[in-house]
């Protein structure tokens, strides 16, 4: 049976955010921070790094499951998210040890959706 | 298909898990404090789970001159999926090598995609993860429309 788990809700971000996470994660895709190299590529605006977003998702994981072992995770990125919008973490436990997650703005627009396995 | 890239082996600090967890806004101490981390169960301070990207473009035959043999701009590459199955804990003080194997390649309308695997060892040769992504390269570049990003 599926189970609810506690909504995770994350504060809107920063520019300055993710540059902190270009230098920690060391991928300086300009497009990620620099606004006239994201135009010059289509896009409106810097838009946040997919793995921030995951590694928020893998942060979820270990406080929904503080005590369990990932073992399996896998997402897929839906859609672009930019600084100054807040995102939600919702997530549901499908068997003892899988579950799936969400993240979406504040509109209900995802921008990842991915599954995990545990121990 | 099949092309092959070694990364340099990597040590991981303490200081580099602790700016990462920073960066993500991860609280748990065991990222920060040895001690809180011994008390949890871990050799010491341990990575987090999607920590193999630093490995990525912190090393020293990094991801960038990866895109540089293979002929991709880095600027022009979205990240459409990502998986990780874990194996062995990452601890600091780990030296991690890793190589990764573009696995499939394949276009579809005005987006060429790559499927790249990238199996991580320890020092002891122990599989600490493998992680598979899947990067979309625009190949339009004036497509705003785009269902997955970097």
């Amino acid at each position: 049976m599926a189970q609810k788990l506690r909504d995770i809700h994350k504060k809107a971000l920063a520019p300055i955010d993710m540059v902190r996470y270009s230098g920690a994660s060391g991928d300086f895709n300009e497009i990620h921070t620099v606004p006239k190299v994201a135009r010059s590529k289509g896009l409106k605006e810097p838009i946040v790094h997919g793995m921030l977003l995951m590694g928020w998702a893998a942060d979820a994981i270990e406080e929904w499951f503080p005590e369990r072992k990932l073992k399996k995770f896998t997402v897929r990125f839906v859609g672009m998210a930019h600084a100054g919008e807040a995102f939600v973490i919702e997530g549901m436990l499908t068997t003892g040890n899988a579950g799936e997650l969400q993240i979406k703005d504040a509109s209900g627009a995802g921008k990842l959706v991915g599954s995990f396995e545990m121990d | 298909m099949g092309q092959e890239f070694h990364y340099a082996p990597f040590r991981v600090e303490a200081g580099k898990v602790r700016e990462f967890a920073l960066a993500l806004g991860l609280r748990d101490p065991v990222y920060f404090d040895r001690k809180a981390a011994v008390d949890a169960g871990y050799r010491g301070i341990p990575a987090p789970p999607t920590f193999t990207t630093v490995i990525d473009f912190w090393n020293e035959r990094d991801f960038y001159q990866l895109f540089a043999v293979w002929g991709l701009d880095p600027n022009d590459i979205l990240h459409g999926e990502q998986s990780f199955e874990y194996g062995q804990d990452i601890i600091s003080g780990d030296v991690i090598s890793a190589k990764a194997v573009l696995t499939d390649r394949f276009d579809k309308k005005d987006k060429r995609f790559y499927q790249i695997e990238t199996t991580y060892r320890n020092q002891d040769n122990d599989v600490v993860c493998i992680g598979r992504a899947t990067l979309i390269e625009r190949r339009e570049q004036h497509g705003a429309e785009i269902a997955g990003h970097s």
